[in-house]
Order: C-alpha cells, then sequence, then structure tokens
C-alpha cells in the first residue's frame, strides 16, 4: 500500500540585489521562498469596523457561547465559536498567522491549528478579510526606499535579519548537561545560595554605591567604552540566560526544540532557545522555566559586586561594579513585564492573567485611543490595556533616565 | 579557443545542429568569445542590444524585476543554451536581465546581427534549419513560461490562503 503523499508546496525563486560597497562589483544572491513560509507570516487584518457587527449568542442548554457576525455591506453571517472569536479579534492586520497560531495555544493549550487557515477561508468567503503580507516597518522602508540612507537600512537590515547560527538537534546535549551537574540548579540548596548571593550582591552593591564617585573614576580615561565592554561580555551571559531555561525545560521532562544566536528585530544580538514545549507542562513548570533564566543575571550581578567590593580602587573595581549593575539590570528588565518587550516577565504575567495578547491589544487600544476612534476606558480588559501602555512608557522613561545619569555621572 | 574548437561546440547547440560542418566552420569564424566572471550581470532588462550569447560554459541566470532590488528568476541556461535572440530579431530593449551564476564564471560565444545577417543572405538552407530549431526552442520555452505562470499564481494561492474553490 502506498502512503498519501502530501502535496508539494509551489516555491519562488528571488534574485536579491546588494549595493555595491567601496567600488566592489554589486552582488547578488538568490533566494527560495516556499510559499508555506510567506503563509505564516501573513498579517489578517478584518474589515473596518463600520463595516462588521457582532453579536453573541449563547446556549441555554450547553452553556456554550457562539457568536454572529455580519457583514454589513454583503449581509453575510458566520457563526462562530469562542475560538474563533478570539482569532477573529486578533485579526489586526498586524499579528501574523504564527502569532495567532501562539496566542491560541496560550489561551487554549490547544494545537488543532487546522481553525485558522478553516476560520481565514470562511472570513473570505464572507469578505470580512484584507490579507497584509509585510511587516509596517517593512512597509515604511519600502516606501521610502528612494533616500540612501533607508535603502541602507532596509538593506542592513535584511542582512542581519538573515543571521542565524542555530541547530534543532540540542536536547540531547541539555539532558547531558542536567544529567552532568544542572539538576543542581533547582534543588533547595541553589534557591537558597541564590537568595543569599543576592543578599550579599546587595550589600556589596549598597556599599559600593557610597564610593560610587571612586569606583566610576576607576573605569580610566575611556568610562563609555569601558560600558560598551561591559555590554559586550553581557552578551555571552546571555547564552547562559537560554541555557538555563533550556535546562528547566529538561527539568521538568520536556524537549528543547533548538538553541541559535540571531539579531532579534534585525539588530539586536541575542542567543535564544525554543521552549515551546512548556506549553504541555503545568503553570508551575512554566513560571520556573521562564524564572530560571532571569536568576542566572541575579547570581552574575551578585558576584560582580562581591568582587568589586573585595578589588582594590582600580580599572578591575570599576569593570566588575559596572558588571554587576548590568546583570541586575538584566534581571530586573528580564522579569519586568511592563516595558513593551515581550520578556521573561511578560510571559509570566500572561499567563497568570489569561490574556496572552496584552501587548498587542493594549498598543492597538492606545493607538486607536490617540487617533480619537476608541471611547475612554471603561471596561476592566480597558483600563488593562491602559495601565500596561502607561506603566510601560513610564518605565521605559525612567530606565532611559537611568542610564543617562549612569553615564554622565561616570563621564 | 581555436575556430575548430568552436565549430565542434556548435554541434552541440541545439541551433545549429543542422549544419554542415563548412556552414559551422564558417559561423565559428563569425563568433567572438566573452567571458563573465561570476555573479557579473551580462545585460540589464530594457538595456538595448543587437547580439545574442551562446553559453559555452557555466551558467546564466535570467531574471526580471519585480521591485526595488527584488527580481524574479525565470530560467537558467547551461552550457548549449542560448540567450538574448528577441533583441536580435525584434530590435526592442532586452526583456530580462542576464547574469552569470554567482558560483563560476561563464564563458560565452557572441553571435552579433551583422554576422547573423550574412550567415542568412549567404546560405539560406543553413538559416532555415537555424530558424526552424530557434522556432521550436521559442516554443519549449513559451510552455516553460505557461508552467512558471501557474506556478506563480499557485504559490499567491498557497501564500494568501485564498480560498478560491469556495467563492
Amino acid at each position: 500500500m502506498t502512503e498519501p503523499v502530501a502535496p508539494r508546496r509551489a516555491k519562488l525563486e528571488l534574485l536579491v540585489r546588494k549595493p555595491a560597497v567601496d567600488g566592489a562589483e554589486e552582488a547578488f544572491e538568490v533566494r527560495e521562498i516556499r510559499s508555506a513560509v510567506a503563509f505564516v507570516q501573513l498579517r489578517p487584518q478584518r474589515v473596518e469596523p463600520d463595516a462588521f457587527e457582532l453579536a453573541e449568542v449563547s446556549s441555554r442548554v450547553s452553556g456554550n457561547r457562539n457568536f454572529i457576525l455580519k457583514n454589513r455591506l454583503t449581509e453575510r453571517y458566520l457563526l462562530l465559536s469562542e475560538p474563533e472569536r478570539f482569532l477573529w479579534d486578533q485579526m489586526d492586520g498586524q499579528t501574523s498567522l504564527q502569532d495567532l497560531a501562539t496566542a491560541y495555544v496560550l489561551r487554549y493549550g490547544e494545537f488543532n491549528f487546522e481553525i485558522i487557515p478553516s476560520l481565514i477561508r470562511k472570513l473570505q468567503r464572507a469578505q470580512l478579510l484584507v490579507l497584509t503580507p509585510a511587516s509596517r516597518l517593512r512597509k515604511a522602508l519600502a516606501r521610502n526606499r528612494a533616500r540612501h540612507l533607508v535603502k541602507m537600512l532596509e538593506n542592513a537590515l535584511l542582512v542581519l535579519e538573515r543571521v542565524n547560527i542555530s541547530s534543532r538537534s540540542v536536547d540531547g546535549f541539555f539532558r547531558a548537561l542536567y544529567r552532568f551537574g544542572g539538576f543542581l540548579f533547582f534543588t533547595r540548596m541553589a534557591a537558597a545560595l541564590c537568595v543569599l548571593l543576592a543578599i550579599a550582591g546587595g550589600v556589596a552593591g549598597v556599599r559600593l554605591w557610597n564610593d560610587a564617585a571612586q569606583v566610576a573614576d576607576s573605569l580610566g580615561a575611556n568610562p563609555v567604552l569601558a560600558l560598551l565592554a561591559v555590554k559586550l561580555l553581557f552578551l555571552f551571559t546571555v547564552a547562559a540566560h537560554q541555557l538555563l531555561h533550556g535546562l528547566a525545560l529538561v527539568h521538568y521532562g520536556r524537549r528543547v526544540r533548538e538553541f541559535g544566536f540571531t539579531f532579534l528585530h534585525g539588530f539586536v544580538p541575542t542567543f535564544y532557545v525554543d521552549v515551546t514545549d512548556v506549553f504541555m507542562t503545568s503553570r508551575r513548570a512554566r513560571v520556573v522555566t521562564a524564572v530560571s533564566g532571569a536568576l542566572v543575571h541575579l547570581v552574575l550581578g551578585s558576584l560582580w559586586f562581591l568582587v568589586a567590593v573585595q578589588a582594590s580602587p582600580g580599572f578591575l573595581q570599576g569593570f566588575a561594579a559596572a558588571s554587576g549593575m548590568i546583570q541586575w539590570q538584566a534581571f530586573v528588565i528580564a522579569l519586568y513585564p511592563f516595558c513593551f518587550i515581550e520578556m521573561d516577565g511578560y510571559h509570566v504575567l500572561v499567563d497568570v492573567l489569561g490574556v496572552p495578547t496584552l501587548k498587542s491589544d493594549a498598543m492597538g487600544y492606545a493607538g486607536a485611543l490617540i487617533r480619537g476612534r476608541a471611547a475612554a476606558p471603561a471596561t476592566r480588559e480597558e483600563w488593562l490595556w491602559i495601565g500596561y501602555v502607561v506603566l510601560s512608557v513610564v518605565s521605559i522613561a525612567a530606565f532611559a533616565a537611568f542610564n543617562v545619569w549612569l553615564i554622565v555621572h561616570a563621564s | 579557443m581555436s575556430s575548430h574548437d568552436v565549430a565542434e561546440f556548435l554541434r552541440d547547440v541545439r541551433l545549429f545542429q543542422a549544419f554542415s560542418d563548412d556552414d559551422r566552420a564558417a559561423l565559428a569564424r563569425a563568433l567572438r568569445e566573452r567571458t563573465v566572471r561570476k555573479g557579473q550581470v551580462l545585460f540589464r532588462e530594457n538595456d538595448q542590444g543587437a547580439e545574442m550569447y551562446l553559453v559555452r560554459r557555466g551558467t546564466l541566470v535570467v531574471s526580471k524585476a519585480v521591485t526595488g532590488p527584488v527580481e524574479q528568476i525565470l530560467a537558467r541556461m547551461g552550457p548549449g543554451d542560448f540567450v538574448g535572440e528577441m533583441s536580435l530579431f525584434d530590435r526592442a530593449p532586452r526583456s530580462a536581465t542576464i547574469q552569470a551564476d554567482a558560483a563560476a564564471d561563464a564563458w560565452l560565444l557572441v553571435l552579433d546581427r551583422a554576422s547573423l545577417e550574412t550567415l542568412i543572405d549567404a546560405n539560406p538552407r543553413a538559416a532555415a534549419s537555424f530558424f526552424h530549431a530557434l522556432v521550436q526552442v521559442f516554443i519549449e520555452r513559451m510552455r516553460a513560461s505557461s508552467d512558471l505562470v501557474a506556478e506563480v499564481t499557485r504559490w499567491g494561492l498557497e501564500a494568501t490562503g485564498l480560498d478560491v474553490e469556495g467563492r
């Protein structure tokens, strides 16, 4: 008996020219893009709010909530289930199908993704959907491509975005790492040690703060350069952060799918680990997995502060103090959910609140409010969105001000 | 490369397979050699041109502009294939951009319009076999273009998830 053969996916072969640099000849590269890859990057957008109407119809027998979606222009009606209504709400033209699938898993814990293409087909038939295939940043760059600087930026982002050094056969490595000592990180002893180190580090930090001027002076004639070196060293500790996430996943008996290095959004160098399998475990496991990575920065920061407080005044003391500061900042940023970046703390927050699309919803609402297209917050959900945006803006401003103050103070 | 080597190579070129040895030798003398370094553009879409090129070694990539620096690859031409013949006949600007593959240099033989017209005038029988083979290749390319259009349409449907059957 022959196995059914999956239909071959169509592919496009594109040639992308690269501008000549420093007198060198213009070059090009060939990219093969499969339709499936393009599909998951689609950003479906529902029609304008005044073009549709939504009404709830709850079953008194089963208690299930259903919704009737009406296209006001074509007078077509659709029956949506609650998960379909949830997906419909995400179709704001900014959320890709990939993000949609993630939000769906977080909300319903199901991997039956057929619901998404099936809903899209249904919505298309009812002419309730517009499909937009590119990010807003890319659209803006493409629109202004005639400007030399914009073109350069676009090309740089393209090149950096394609940098991805990763492996999908890392589960064995993480399991070995866990077996040969990694498990120690998840013992009561390690937790106690972590707390003790944090206290000792905090005390050392306070002592250093009292001599802040002297410590800053010891960074030498180029304090800004020294801070950049500290930042570079910090990048490698991000790898340790991701390793801990992976070890936590192994601790809870799940599989690490991928580990690698890439440029996030095309310009932020970072290591990453794919811990999607954590959704198959308990909320406690998800929280521990999220927090464990950030604790690396707490421990390293504390150790740096202890080194700094023991060192004689000089470059080593300044370098250690700056490293400790950056590690602790990273700890706070990783766990602090209100900064528009979906880091560990954000994932814990949305998991606990049960609102996987908090950022996207909050941004959409705030944008509409600023443009005068949304009413003042009235519901608990709207207040949550406003709270998220306000806290994030204030936090980022405070963080930027603190760093500027640090650099000015060091100079 | 000697004229003899060129004439021998022309045996493998479909356009000249029906030529006699003398015709091929005469044609070999009219051809010029040209090397295109890897990745280098031979000519661009909308350039004016009065030459066609036979690929002797290497690969040429045929592409057409889509948007900004992005072009769609229409075909790859290997040894024995030819490009640029359209402008030779209709005198219109080049319809696509041709460049050597990024992996290796391409060695080409160049036939200009004047040499082709001389060939046609001097040897109508050879010219007839040349045009017959040319028509055969055009038919194959038209079929390949139709397949490409269908493939691109299928790509668009799959990439957008557009539900055509249900409409």
